[in-house]
């Protein structure tokens, strides 16, 4: 009986005071990944792993080697817990890292054999190091962890050191020049390469000038204030997480319901944090605080939280768009409209991929101006005065009516394949006499992606008021009896095809539908499941077929973010659905789901593949 | 740089690349690129910031560019009538110029590549020897390590272009080594087409030996 109480009181203790991966997650974290499929962890190697761009922060380096060929399973992590890889900053500081669960503490230490235990700064728990990583246990779980202390704040304390020291204001040149460095610098090899035999050269016999010299004090006293901040910073999240149980689940209530979630994977950003640590808005903070604290405020709640469910034809991310009271204003107005069934006529039931978004402008904006103006109109600083009066001048002389009935905020987008289009280039042709070659005009096709844009309109007189004008400005646009048709609008070498009918302002490159579908599809025009879906879902809703979009738009039409993102769905087949389900004033409910139709065989890599476009896209 | 870029746009690209020689050695050499059968091509990576993580330079930039070469290569010793034409429409670029000789045009050529190499690396072969009445072709080794910084998409895409080698002179053509060498009906051009592809697959493709006849 003693020994039985014993035990409860250990597991007892055990239940209480034992931290899971869950509780591992700094509280500055503001992008959290968590992956709780067990067989779909067991498959993934950690080599696979560590080539993901949401892992990318962690130091795909650490693992040096010492990963090759093993699986996580092999790598003593346990699957009764999450894998969480999280990142974050504040204004001093940025934190990434992941944390586990550890089932064979040494296969893990096999695995992360760069680490060396030190002694730890807390008690309670195992402490490794390398180089800015670091690697915490507390029981069964483990916390990989770097702190990067940001620019601003290191140059900030060394320079109040340096100029407290008698010291002048440091010019950080090498800074200024390696922000004007161009790309094609960016490519050369960063070290010096060395030949078999060739020694580097001793930096201690190498003779300093006075110059060097004080520039070499500063260098080491900014590696100092580095160190330091960055123990000081690491500290304190420990302290936190282990001594005081301070950590994300237990300061944001929507992360901790998100945990209890029994899907493949969740997802959670808080872009209310996103906005108050953005460098982009230093001048405005610095310059407006109490407007950015007010924007802040009007900002403040957006937290977008997400589940992941693997199925068995289909991968499913819901995700719940958050906001607070004043923003669910806006987005409420914004969201009391009609969905205008005009736009499906002029989409092809097998079109590839099509959107369609809609938004009342009217109301939404007038929320927005009732809710923003009074924020500004507390400022005193000259120039938010003075715009502000423009907006309101420009509130009271504009017909807003006219303005928002000719562009009422819905529209739709439709990819309509690659077509082959009729383009001017000139041939050289040689005489067989001499060779002497001559220029010739001559028409060939070259492909082109075919992409249509219609916004419903209430004022179609005013559109045309504008392409009337331009066509007398300019021979390139050109009025038929039922379409606009603007010469080398598209690449100074397609034209663009204008309709301005049915209620609709329709741009396309497509010259079929404007010539041979002036009033739509009629009965192509998409309709049963897709077209019943897009009506329901009022706010946006978009469909494409991944395979076929993908492998007809040419990859050099994106951005090379864009096509990080791309390449990993490349080459997979099914479709994607995106729909809006529910909004409210406080939340808008989005549904994201990718069905591959059963011809798929590794699941994992499909998530994982498709977190990852998530991820990239979310950074 | 600049290179690469239109290799990497452009799949359907025509280069004309003609060469006159007089009998005491002097010339006029015309170099022409023309990608206007791949201008929606052109015009759509032009619109963009970067391709695969390089900066993609603009019209302007490319018109500086050129304008700056026009420069360099009027002030090379030997090298006189510069003439440069662009066409942004059309995406087409002539370049001619005389030359005092042969080896004063290879010198001039390999300054200006020296000059915008990265690491300013000697060329110290020649690709033209003139002999009086024989002239000797090949392709500059340099033309081997730019095509070796090609991606395969971008070689697989060189396949429908042309590639256009005429060499002239100011007396009949005799015999010519390369046996896919066409010579013209009157006897004083001689031409090689193949596909930039071929040329990239092969650079020997393009070596000739051209005997001249000994009258004019």
């Amino acid at each position: 009986m003693k020994n039985r109480c014993l035990f409860v009181i250990c597991m007892w203790s055990l239940i209480s005071f034992g931290q899971s991966s869950d509780d591992l997650i700094p509280k500055e974290a503001v992008t959290v990944l968590g992956i709780n499929n067990t067989s779909l962890l067991k498959k993934i190697s950690m080599d696979s792993l560590i080539q993901y761009e949401f892992m990318e922060d962690v130091q795909a380096e650490m693992f040096d080697g010492s990963a090759d060929n093993k699986t996580l399973k092999d790598a003593g992590f346990d699957f009764g817990q999450k894998l969480h890889v999280f990142n974050g900053k504040t204004s001093n500081y940025e934190v990434s890292g992941f944390s586990f669960g550890i089932s064979n503490l040494k296969d893990l230490l096999l695995v992360f054999d760069d680490f060396d235990k030190v002694k730890s700064p807390i008690n309670g728990i195992d402490y490794y190091n390398s180089y800015f990583n670091h690697l915490i246990i507390k029981g069964n779980s483990g916390l990989v962890l770097r702190v990067d202390p940001s620019y601003e704040k290191i140059k900030h304390v060394t320079d109040s050191i340096w100029i407290k020291r008698g010291n002048g204001y440091f010019f950080d040149d090498k800074d200024k020049k390696a922000e004007n460095e161009g790309d094609d610098e960016a490519e050369e090899p960063i070290g010096k390469i060395l030949k078999d035999g060739e020694l580097e050269a001793d930096d201690s016999e190498v003779k300093l000038n006075a110059k060097d010299l004080i520039n070499k004090t500063y260098w080491e006293l900014k590696d100092s204030v580095t160190n330091v901040l960055q123990v000081n910073y690491l500290q304190n999240i420990l302290v936190e997480i282990f001594e005081k149980n301070i950590h994300l689940k237990s300061q944001d209530s929507k992360f901790e319901t998100q945990l209890t979630h029994e899907s493949e994977g969740i997802f959670y950003m808080d872009n209310s944090r996103n906005l108050q640590n953005a460098k982009g808005l230093w001048y405005f903070q610095t310059m407006f605080p109490e407007l950015f604290k007010d924007i802040k405020t009007l900002y403040s709640g957006n937290i977008v939280v997400g589940d992941i469910y693997l199925k068995e034809n289909s991968i499913e991310f819901k995700l719940q768009a958050n906001y607070g009271e004043n923003l669910g204003k806006i987005y409420a107005k914004l969201n009391s409209t009609k969905f205008d069934k005009n736009v499906l006529r002029y989409i092809h039931e097998d079109c590839a991929g099509f959107f369609t978004y809609n938004i009342n402008l009217k109301e939404g904006y007038r929320q927005a101006y009732d809710i923003i103006i009074p924020l500004l109109s507390k400022q005193k600083d000259p120039r938010v005065t003075s715009n502000v009066l423009k907006a309101e001048l420009l509130n009271e002389f504009v017909n807003l009516d006219a303005l928002f009935d000719t562009y009422q905020g819905s529209m739709f987008g439709t990819f309509n394949g690659v077509k082959k289009v009729k383009t001017k280039r000139i041939e050289f042709t040689y005489d067989e006499k001499t060779f002497e070659y001559s220029e010739k005009e001559i028409i060939g096709e070259e492909e082109m992606p075919m992409f249509t844009v219609g916004f419903s309109t209430g004022r179609a007189d005013i559109p045309e008021k504008i392409l009337n004008y331009m066509g007398k400005m300019t021979t390139r646009f050109k009025k038929t009896d039922n379409y606009w048709k603007i010469d080398d609008a598209i690449f100074n070498s397609i034209p663009v095809y204008v309709i301005n009918r049915n209620g609709l302002l329709v741009i396309t490159n497509d010259e079929s539908l404007a010539i041979e579908h002036l009033d739509g599809y009629g009965k192509d025009a998409i309709s049963g499941k897709k077209a019943k879906n897009a009506k329901k879902s009022k706010f946006m809703y978009s469909y494409f077929n991944v395979g076929e979009v993908l492998s007809k738009i040419p990859k050099q039409v994106f951005t090379v973010k864009q096509n990080k993102v791309l390449d990993s769905m490349r080459g997979k087949e099914g479709y994607i659905e995106m729909t809006t389900l529910k909004t409210s004033s406080s939340y808008t409910d989005f549904e994201i789901n990718y069905y591959f139709q059963g011809k798929y065989t590794d699941s994992g890599k499909y998530l994982l593949d498709l977190i990852n476009s998530a991820f990239i896209l979310a950074k | 740089m600049f290179l690469m870029v239109f290799f990497t746009m452009s799949s359907c690209i025509e280069i004309i690349d003609d060469l006159t020689f007089k009998s005491d050695g002097s010339g006029t050499f015309k170099y022409t690129l023309n990608l206007s059968a791949s201008k929606v091509k052109v015009n759509s990576i032009l619109a963009l910031d970067s391709l695969d993580g390089k900066k993609v330079p603009s019209i302007q930039e490319i018109k500086d560019k050129i304008n700056k070469y026009k420069e360099t290569i009027a002030l090379k010793e030997g090298i006189t009538n510069v003439k440069v034409e662009t066409d942004f429409t059309n995406f087409i670029l002539k370049i001619q110029c005389d030359f005092a000789s042969i080896l004063t045009l290879q010198k001039a050529i390999k300054e200006i590549v020296i000059d915008e190499s990265k690491n300013k690396k000697e060329i110290e072969s020649y690709w033209l020897t003139w002999e009086g009445n024989k002239l000797t072709r090949s392709v500059p080794s340099i033309t081997g390590d730019l095509t070796s910084r090609l991606k395969k998409e971008d070689i697989e895409g060189l396949k429908k272009g042309n590639y256009m080698s005429i060499t002239r002179f100011d007396r009949p053509i005799e015999k010519c080594e390369n046996i896919a060498s066409l010579i013209s009906a009157n006897k004083m051009a001689v031409m090689l087409k193949i596909t930039p592809y071929a040329l990239i697959q092969n650079l020997n493709l393009l070596e000739n030996s051209i005997v001249l006849s000994d009258k004019k």
